[in-house]
């Protein structure tokens, strides 16, 4: 009997503090998902504290425009029910922006995202297709997605190559929706620019593709190699292209395959000598923005948080949380007493332009109809023991992108 | 024409690295040899016994010897407080109370290893050399020859000790019949133990090679999955099935890779394994090497 | 006092043979109703009805594979593969011809029953670790398929948008309305699965599950019954994949691999192998336990952590506690959370009066 009553009080408890007050007045409330213990853990521990520092910084300084910041994450392990959950718990608190986390998230709340009317942003992944503004209203994409990554990959070969007729490319790719997406415009491209392409799928979850790399290197005998993996397996084809003999300076990969710990994982800096990584977000500490997290933190006698050192992920939360403030700050210019809905988020980041960080973030130019910004990305090259940056902020191909986000419109 | 050279580097990857399959699931086949117990959690193991040996070096700047030393020993204590915690407990129930056993301990582990280490993903160097080992048109990566040596050592000393050794033929007794092998003097209990015990060994092995190639985080235990077709073409309680089921599934993967996945667009290596797994189960589920014991309907 | 078999008297075989014979099960079942339909929807905010839908579409799931694992004792890890297929199914029904969701659920669910039925076949010839196994085969095939089969998938993200679905001119959209919606499916699942085991073919199945030799001998046909047990199972798997479609929006496969293969495995196990009430129990606590883990470490984590830590130890603690609790209950409660609420309701059926 005592057993039931302690059991009956602990739920009591739990419940009465779950009831808890939410956000105070003037707050403004940020829904941010993360994944810290599923698939994409190792991004997500590097990524949501860059976010989080950057609300942190903005608040310091009295929030924007005034009014403080409240991002409040979930962590829904990468898996959809729980993303849907922590949806609903976001709209509970009030958030008027959500920023979603994982593609296939992404497609799950795109119909509510759009009934409910609050934006949604999905960095680096998610449906190239939601660039589409007007058919896709609340998503934002803010950064290159995989159709116009593709494209810049392409770019970035035929400069290395000097031209791309008649070379072959190979395109060694995570089997999953979010590694396919990519091929209708690889293929396009191929046949514009008159390249042979092949495709390599590496099931998940990736650990393990040595006849790939051996297909690549020895039969196939790809000029250049553009990479789309996620998790572990961006190290692992470090590590395999490398015991083929396959020179990594010919090798380009996406976003996700593209960070410190991939590097550290497929052996180490010295051990990746010459490898391309695209990045949509500045990489490094050198940045006028990372340098006041870092007082800030001074300031309150603590250290800087060790996920700073993984600058990849680290900015790319820091970068997150800059254009989700900005889009605040448009809102409120229109509603300056700070009762802004999702639908005035919406408006902010469509006026995004121009927007920079100190080099952090690329210029990006979000507009009613290009949810996207333009596609930008850049090249960072590993020499001499740690990344370099090799190329400005560009995009490319933009026609042949804005061509596959129109075909993808007019078919649902 | 065909391309030999092409062929021959497929089956010299198939084949080390189908031997890197069977460190682990040596792990596997010594606990089911001995206690029945069907082992979900055994990439789990391997992940956790990378995690120790990974942490001690790099954070704790402890020599490679001595980290190698330390996982063993605690794997070789989590084995025996294991059985003794958990399993003794499940001796009799059926075989899904055993295996959602070994599932949601999978899950713990996975939680305990970020958790009380971080996230992020740590390297584990060994001092074996990067470049490959270039044998005329084959490429041979050490970290792999590594494995293989491995491998087959455990196979030939697990091989001794169940056929030759006191302390092995106890244990084949009491897989065979608990209680006759009670009734023997075999303390059975303690024998469970050291077959766990033995499990964890091999884990720790398996972590520390695989932990290198892959680098040590929580997606090191997703190499458990390999696991199954391994132990089913090769016999579940089999140990040179264990590695002839191994090469197996690594040759296949190759294969299947190399040669099937043009045709259909990618990514049958990794289910061509189980499709093989299945034709096998029709035809002859006791595996290549397994006793026949399974009940057949 | 409470003791509910006194005076209850029955004179036709119809009236014994009801679902619910005392009538105090009948008021209870009432009152129940009464509340699920009426008193909840209308009264809570939306946030927590979507926890009740979520929870609504993992009873259905649960209740199937328990059908398969714990009533004909077929051990299956493909059940996450099963749903997707009806996921898929039912979108292209709906988004290709245009299909009312009535039209499209079933259809779901007969394609989901059919694949079942296939992956079953090896039931017929193995058992035990090598049957799981095998369906773990069949989910590794199945993805595969859906995955690189463009014309299922629709294309090379692999999802399929459906529209909400509705009656007539209501459009069942708001949390409130999908509410009802899943809850007439749930409400069928369970009268249905409660019929199933009190017919012939449930008869057979737990047969199956205690002596399928003996079974045998007596002239069940394990072939038959077998594959019927897949087929249902994956039928209620459909079924679910297609109200989870249409809850979300959008089929996606990868909402359906194998670690939800598993979180139903862990449901049924918790909840109590072979019950239709341990199956609810199951999905109710395995769905809500997450989410009642964060609300415990936020209101209690800062005294303990800083904050950063608790957003880091939330979610690995999570899958401590999942796994935790799931070897807890194999080894001290293996009957699940069915075998407790039976214990209590024994204890008052005679109470005051124990001895």
């Amino acid at each position: 009997m005592r057993r039931c009553f302690v059991i009956l009080l602990g739920l009591l408890l739990v419940t009465g503090a779950a009831v808890a007050p939410a956000a105070a007045n003037h707050e403004i409330v940020i829904g941010m998902q993360c994944d810290r213990t599923g698939a994409t853990q190792t991004v997500g521990v590097n990524l949501c504290p860059g976010y989080h520092d950057y609300i942190k910084l903005v608040n310091s300084k009295g929030g924007v425009n005034g009014h403080k910041i409240k991002a409040f994450e979930i962590d829904h392990e990468y898996k959809v029910p729980q993303g849907m959950e922590s949806y609903e718990r976001h709209k509970k608190e009030g958030a008027v922006l959500i920023g979603i986390y994982g593609t296939p998230h992404t497609y799950a709340l795109t119909q509510k995202l759009t009934e409910d009317r609050i934006p949604g942003t999905s960095p680096g992944f998610g449906s190239a297709a939601a660039a589409d503004g007007q058919r896709y209203p609340y998503i934002f994409p803010i950064a290159a997605t995989y159709w116009s990554q593709g494209a810049a990959a392409v770019k970035f070969a035929k400069d290395q190559l000097g031209g791309l007729k008649g070379k072959k490319i190979a395109y060694l790719f995570y089997d999953n929706p979010a590694g396919r997406e990519p091929l209708p415009v690889l293929e396009d491209l191929a046949e514009k620019e008159g390249f042979q392409l092949k495709t390599f799928a590496v099931p998940p979850p990736g650990v393990e593709m040595g006849a790939q790399a051996l297909d690549i290197a020895q039969r196939y005998r790809a000029d250049f190699v553009i990479a789309h993996l996620f998790g572990r397996s961006p190290s692992v084809s470090i590590k395999e292209l490398k015991r083929v003999g396959y020179p990594l300076k010919k090798v380009v990969s996406f976003v996700w395959g593209a960070a410190e710990a991939d590097i550290e994982a497929a052996g180490g800096f010295a051990t990746a000598e010459g490898y391309n990584a695209m990045q949509f977000a500045g990489v490094g500490s050198d940045y006028p923005v990372l340098n006041e997290i870092r007082e800030m933190y001074k300031k309150e006698g603590q250290q800087p948080p060790k996920e700073m050192a993984s600058t990849v992920y680290y900015n790319r939360g820091v970068l997150q949380a800059a254009i989700h403030a900005e889009a605040i700050r448009n809102a409120l210019k229109a509603h300056p007493d700070g009762k802004i809905t999702g639908e005035d988020v919406k408006k902010g980041f469509e006026q995004i332009d121009k927007f920079s960080l100190g080099g952090l973030v690329p210029p990006l130019k979000i507009t009613a109809t290009d949810h996207e910004g333009g596609g930008l990305v850049q090249i960072y090259t590993v020499k001499g023991g740690k990344f370099v940056k090799t190329t400005e902020w560009y995009n490319a191909y933009t026609d042949v992108v804005a061509k596959h986000i129109h075909e993808a419109s007019a078919k649902k | 024409m065909f391309d030999w050279q092409f062929f021959v580097l497929l089956m010299s990857n198939g084949v080390l690295i189908g031997l890197m399959y069977s460190l682990i699931a040596l792990g596997f086949v010594l606990v089911y040899k001995a206690t029945d117990a069907i082992n979900f959690a055994q990439g789990e193991f391997v992940m956790i016994a990378g995690f120790v040996v990974a942490v001690a070096l790099g954070a704790y700047g402890a020599p490679l010897w001595l980290s190698v030393a330390i996982a063993l020993a605690g794997m070789v204590v989590f084995g025996f407080a294991l059985e003794r915690v958990m399993l003794r407990r499940l001796i009799g129930r059926p075989i899904v109370a055993v295996v959602m056993a070994t599932i949601g301990l999978a899950a713990i582990l996975r939680g305990v290893g970020p958790l009380a280490w971080g996230a992020d993903t740590k390297s584990l160097p060994l001092p074996i050399p990067d470049e490959p080992i270039v044998l005329g048109p084959l490429f041979i990566p050490p970290i792999q020859v590594a494995g293989a040596v491995v491998s087959l050592l455990f196979l030939a000393a697990f091989g001794y000790f169940f056929l030759k050794s006191r302390k092995g033929i106890a244990m084949r007794a009491v897989a065979d019949n608990q209680q006759v092998a009670m009734a023997m003097g075999i303390n059975v209990e303690r024998y469970f133990g050291l077959a766990w015990a033995m499990t964890g060994i091999v884990s720790a092995l398996g972590g520390i090679i695989w932990g290198s190639l892959l680098g040590v985080d929580v997606h090191l235990a997703l190499v458990g999955f390999k696991v199954f077709p391994v132990v089913i073409l090769g016999g579940l309680d089999s140990i040179p099935g264990a590695v002839i089921g191994g090469l197996i599934v690594g040759i296949v993967e190759n294969v299947a890779a190399g040669y099937i996945d043009p045709y259909v667009g990618g990514g049958t290596k990794d289910f061509a394994p189980y499709l093989l797994m299945i034709i096998a189960l029709m035809v002859r589920p006791y595996g290549i090497f397994g006793k026949t014991i399974i009940e057949r309907v | 006092m409470i003791h509910r078999e006194c005076g209850v008297l029955k004179t036709t075989y119809e009236a014994d043979m009801a679902l619910y014979p005392l009538p105090i099960a009948r008021w209870a079942v009432a009152a129940i109703a009464v509340f699920f339909f009426l008193v909840l929807p209308l009264s809570v905010h939306e946030y927590y009805l979507s926890l009740v839908n979520l929870i609504s579409i993992a009873v259905v799931g649960a209740l199937g594979l328990n059908i398969l694992v714990g009533y004909t004792g077929q051990i299956s890890i493909g059940h996450g593969a099963f749903m997707s297929v009806g996921a898929y199914t039912a979108a292209n029904f709906a988004v290709r011809l245009g299909a009312p969701f009535w039209v499209a659920l079933p259809l779901g669910g007969l394609m989901a029953a059919l694949v079942g039925a296939v992956v079953g076949i090896p039931s017929l010839r193995i058992k035990g670790l090598y049957l799981a196994i095998a369906t773990l085969a069949g989910q590794l095939i199945i993805e595969w398929t859906i995955n690189h089969v463009s014309w299922i998938s629709g294309g090379v993200q692999a999802s399929i948008e459906v529209p909400r679905p509705r009656l007539g001119s209501y459009v069942i959209g708001s949390q409130r309305q999908m509410y009802f919606f899943l809850l007439v499916f749930v409400v069928l699942a369970i009268v249905g699965t409660l019929n199933l085991m009190r017919s012939r073919v449930g008869r057979a199945f737990i047969a199956i599950r205690d002596q399928d030799i003996a079974a045998e001998i007596i002239g069940i046909d394990i072939f038959r019954y077998k594959l019927l047990a897949f087929a249902i199972s994956s039928f209620y798997a459909g079924v679910t994949g297609v109200l989870y479609t249409y809850y979300l929006g959008i089929a996606n496969y990868e909402q359906f691999q194998i670690n939800v293969s598993i979180d139903y495995l862990a449901m049924i196990i918790i909840g109590g192998l072979g019950s239709v009430l341990g199956s609810i129990f199951g999905a109710i606590f395995v769905t809500v336990l997450p989410i009642a883990i964060r609300y415990a470490m936020e209101a209690f984590g800062d005294v303990f952590f800083s904050s950063a830590a608790v957003l880091n130890i939330i979610p690995n603690l999570r899958l401590i506690l999942f796994g935790g609790l799931i070897i807890f209950f194999l080894v001290v409660e293996p009957e699940g959370l069915n075998r407790l609420w039976r214990n209590i309701r024994s204890y008052f059926r005679v109470w005051p009066f124990a001895y």
